[in-house]
Formats: structure tokens, C-alpha cells, sequence
């Protein structure tokens, strides 16, 4: 077997903790991921161990391995591990820490896409060595940076002969489909899968592609058939099926086909926005040469001083400038963006450029992902991932004020909040953008005059200094625009 | 034996991936089909008995 690349212990936030289990890793109870002295792990049932020992010396894994397409897995010492719910499971694994865990509700299109094709390249790789996925799910991928990484391990298994995909059904409601609904509908798919965990059926999809659409590449195969037969044989076991197809002569051939034949469609796909889309756009970007070079200046030196970040958030990120900027100082950096198309382009300059410490996210901030799944807590809410160390907040304060009326004094403590976990090292990073400057009149002139009285910059900095000491601060040449930086005092201080 | 997997991977979903699959999956789904049909003329004398 390859050695594996090394697993690398960034993230420990909480050393010594006793072990917890992952609220989003019980479906298969063959396996279950869990989480102690700040890293990962995976516990093996005795079936789940007997595959890993088959995966683990088969030369395609050690090859995905390698070249980074699966996580950092290797046998941990069972002597190494504290208190055990260790105990219960006869192999445990090691896992590489994944820098910030994300959903897929919250990547672009051409991540969704090149998801879809990490996992399809995975498992082409894996049938011809006679392993399978017990899955397809879009759950089953993660990100460093801008590069794809297939993470279940637990979902590997020898496969049987005659035996279709059983992650076909999976690998349409969370992958296929939302990117059919996006290139050929131009519908955002975001929406879809963060209010279904199960992603979206193929029943559900038909109804969208009726008339001609139904004749859009992929559709009348993958959804219209796929419902007819799926209701055809509703009450049909999948034991009595998968033996009727092995008589039928189902093969691995053409289980090879089939995946062949998604990777073709998948790969097809694309969407882009409507060109209106862009010059719209550009209109609200108006900052002068003078301007952006005092900002980088300022950005930048807020970043050099003290200790190298582990985690920057870059809110509101745009066009990724900034969150660039921030990837060389710190291990890691989350850009959340709202418009799902400008994320989309910054993944592809970011995947272009092979930059793994940018993590594009598409995210209304307004309206961050909360928990969902099982008890709400089987995909983790944003506030809970959140805990940065420096956080930036470029020209999103006066958006989440004035264009979504959320009090001030609530943006600031929700800016502050996010440096929670950080300690003295926090580190925020805030742009004012005075009422008279033409962006913030342009949203003040959408709502009733006299509505935002507070919105000043001296009532912002006021605010700003209950929560943060301000190391410094600076007005931009244009004098529309103040930046701070300030570390955040001890929570407890009464505020006002 | 194994144990069976422990997702329901959806009987019409593993039987639309002969389809997808081209040529070879369209005769493996029919003759599924044919399959079907025929067992269910011979399976009728069967259940008068």
C-alpha cells in the first residue's frame, strides 16, 4: 500500500476532550465517525474492519490515496486512544482533519459538478478492482480549498458480482439532479438540498421537465424513467430485484457502463448566468485605485500582526480578493459569499490556480445554514462551524443594516461572536460604510428616510468599542469609508 | 453471508441503471421484463392447484 499523505493534527481546538460521537455519522451502523483530542476517528464494526484490511492493501486506494483524492485514513493504535467507546469497535481509523467542514448547499455549480466527479471517478477506479460504494451521496465529499476530497471511507466494500450501483438512487437526489436543475433550468440548487437532507426525488423533478425539457441531455433516462420504473416497482423488494438482474445477466460491465455514461452527462453539464447578470454587477464595485490600495494596506497589516490565523472567515468575500490576501497569513481561509454566481466564478479561478486554503461558500449571511437533519443536528448550522480567528467583514456591514434591517448593535455582536473560540488572538477586521457614500445611499434611498437613525459612523464605533478594544483605524481617501481593526474584549463586559 | 447494505437502494433505481448503461443494459432489462411476464403465466396454474 502507498503511504498515505500525512494526517495533519491542524484544528485541535479542544485537546483532552473525551470522545464524541458525529452527529451525522449513524446511518451506517457498520461504522461511525467520532471525534477526540482534537481529531478524527473512525470506529469499524467486524464486517466494516474486514473490508478496511481488503481496501487498505488494494492498489487503487493506495493510488486515490496518494494523489489526495481520499482523506488521510490509516490504523490507529488502539493503545494511543483515550477512553474508549474505542472499545466497542474492532478496528479504529485515523482520519486527516478536514480544515472546515461544509455542505453541499452551500458550494457552487462547478463544485456541486466537480464533486459529482471525484465520486464518479472514485468508484470507476474502484469496480475494475472489484470494490464498490455502498453510497452515492454528496455527503460523502468534503474540501481543502478548492480541491475536491472523498471522505467516507466506511462506504467502500467488495463488491458482488451481477449487482447494480446501490448509490445510484443517492447519487441522483444529492448530485445529478440539482445540477440538471441548475444547467438546464437555471435554477439555483441550493435552496433544494439545504430543506431536504435526502436531496431531491425524481418524482419531484419530472413535474419541472415536462414538454420539450424532458428532451434536455440526461433528463428523459435519469428522471422520467428513473420515476416510472422506481413507481412501477414501488413494491418490489431490492433483494428479489437485485437477484432477478444477476439472472438477467447484469455484469460489472455494465455497472462500468452506467457510471461511464454519468461521467459523460455530469461532465457536459454547465451553467453560466445571464450576461445581465455581470454588468448589474459591476455597477456596485465602485471603490477609486486610491482606495482599494489603502484598504489592501490596511487588510494586510491587520493580518501580519500577532500570531499566524488558523481560521480567517472572509464575509462577504466577492471576488475573493481579500480572502486571497488572508490565505498568506493563515492555514486557512472560508470565503462566504451570497450570489451563487460570483462564488462560482471564484471557484473556478480558485481550482484553476490549485489553492487549497480558499474555501468558497455560498451563503446569504442574512440567513446563514442552521443545523438540519436528525434533531437538527446531523448538518452542523454555520454558528456552530464559525469559530475563526480573524474575521473580515469588508463592505457587508451597511447590506446586513440598512439592506436587511438587522439593528446594529446585533451585527456588531455577531461579529464579535464569531471570535468566541479565538481568545486574545481574535482578530476583526470591519468596514464602516458612512450613509453619504453612494452604495449605502443607494440602499438607504430603497427604504423609508429616518428609518436607520443609528446608522453613523460614531454610533458604530461606539458600538464597536463595547465589544472591541480598536487597535486602529483608518478613512479611506474617498471619506465614505472607515476601517477598523479591534480585538474583542472579554465577553462579559456589560454592554450597552 | 454479508449482511445487506444499509441503504434501500430503490428497486426501479437498480433496474433504470440496465438502461443507462446502454445496449447490453437495454437486453439485460428486457429480458428482466420478459422474465417477469412468463413467470406470471406459469406462476397461475401453480395457485389454482
Amino acid at each position: 500500500m502507498v503511504a498515505p499523505p500525512p494526517v495533519p493534527a491542524t484544528f485541535t481546538t479542544a485537546p483532552d476532550s473525551p470522545p464524541r460521537a458525529d452527529p451525522g455519522s449513524f446511518r451506517d451502523p457498520a461504522n461511525r465517525v467520532f471525534h477526540a483530542d482534537g481529531q478524527v476517528f473512525r470506529g469499524l464494526g467486524p464486517q466494516a474492519a474486514e473490508d478496511w484490511r481488503a481496501l487498505a492493501g488494494a492498489e487503487f486506494f493506495g493510488r486515490l490515496l496518494a494523489d489526495g483524492k481520499i482523506c488521510g485514513t490509516e490504523t490507529a493504535d488502539p493503545e494511543t486512544l483515550s477512553a474508549n467507546p474505542v472499545g466497542q469497535w474492532a478496528t479504529v481509523l485515523r482520519h486527516e482533519r478536514i480544515p472546515f467542514v461544509s455542505y453541499p448547499y452551500e458550494w457552487s455549480f462547478a463544485m456541486l459538478r466537480d464533486a459529482a466527479l471525484l465520486h464518479l471517478e472514485i468508484l470507476r477506479t474502484a469496480v475494475p478492482a472489484g470494490f464498490t460504494t455502498k453510497d452515492g451521496s454528496a455527503y460523502n465529499l468534503q474540501w481543502r480549498g478548492a480541491e475536491p476530497v472523498f471522505i467516507d471511507i466506511g462506504s467502500f466494500e467488495p463488491a458482488r458480482d451481477g449487482e447494480p450501483w446501490a448509490g445510484y438512487r443517492q447519487f441522483c437526489q444529492t448530485l445529478l439532479y440539482p445540477l440538471l436543475l441548475q444547467a438546464h433550468l437555471g435554477l439555483d440548487f441550493q435552496p433544494w438540498l439545504r430543506s431536504r437532507i435526502d436531496g431531491i426525488e425524481a418524482g419531484e423533478l419530472r413535474k419541472l421537465f415536462g414538454g420539450t425539457r424532458r428532451f434536455r441531455a440526461g433528463v428523459l433516462k435519469h428522471v422520467h424513467l428513473h420515476d416510472a420504473i422506481q413507481s412501477r416497482y414501488a413494491a418490489a423488494s431490492t433483494g428479489t430485484v437485485r437477484a432477478e438482474l444477476k439472472d438477467a445477466g447484469f455484469s460489472r460491465e455494465l455497472v462500468l457502463a452506467t457510471l461511464g455514461a454519468l461521467r459523460k452527462l455530469v461532465g457536459r453539464l454547465d451553467w453560466q448566468p445571464p450576461a445581465s447578470h455581470w454588468s448589474g454587477y459591476r455597477e456596485t464595485c465602485t471603490y477609486s485605485d486610491a482606495d482599494r490600495e489603502a484598504k489592501e494596506r490596511f487588510v494586510a497589516e491587520a493580518l501580519a500582526e500577532g500570531d499566524r490565523s488558523r481560521l480567517v472567515l472572509d464575509l462577504g468575500a466577492n471576488d475573493g480578493t481579500y480572502s486571497r490576501l488572508a490565505a498568506g497569513y493563515a492555514d486557512y481561509v472560508v470565503a462566504v459569499e451570497s450570489d451563487p454566481a460570483v462564488v462560482d466564478q471564484l471557484y473556478r479561478r480558485l481550482r484553476a490556480d490549485g489553492e487549497r486554503r480558499v474555501l468558497p461558500l455560498v451563503m446569504d449571511l442574512a440567513d446563514p445554514s442552521p443545523g438540519g437533519g436528525w434533531r437538527g443536528v446531523e448538518r452542523g448550522s454555520f454558528a456552530a462551524r464559525a469559530e475563526a480567528d480573524v474575521v473580515l467583514a469588508l463592505a457587508v456591514v451597511h447590506h446586513l443594516a440598512i439592506g436587511r434591517n438587522v439593528p446594529l448593535p446585533e451585527v456588531v455582536d455577531w461579529l464579535v461572536g464569531l471570535l468566541t473560540t479565538a481568545g486574545a488572538g481574535g482578530r476583526l477586521v470591519v468596514e464602516f460604510v458612512h450613509p453619504d457614500d453612494p452604495m449605502a445611499a443607494r440602499l438607504l434611498a430603497n427604504k423609508p428616510a429616518g428609518l436607520f437613525p443609528d446608522y453613523r459612523r460614531e454610533e458604530f464605533e461606539r458600538l464597536l468599542g463595547q465589544r472591541c478594544t480598536i487597535v486602529r483605524r483608518l478613512e479611506l481617501p474617498s471619506g465614505t469609508r472607515t476601517l477598523y481593526l479591534g480585538t474583542p474584549r472579554d465577553l462579559g463586559t456589560p454592554r450597552g | 453471508m454479508r449482511s445487506l447494505a444499509y441503504l434501500d437502494a430503490g428497486s426501479g433505481s437498480l433496474i433504470v441503471q440496465a438502461v443507462v448503461g446502454g445496449v447490453a443494459g437495454v437486453a439485460v432489462a428486457a429480458k428482466l421484463y420478459w422474465r417477469r411476464l412468463t413467470s406470471r403465466f406459469r406462476k397461475q396454474p401453480s395457485k389454482q392447484d
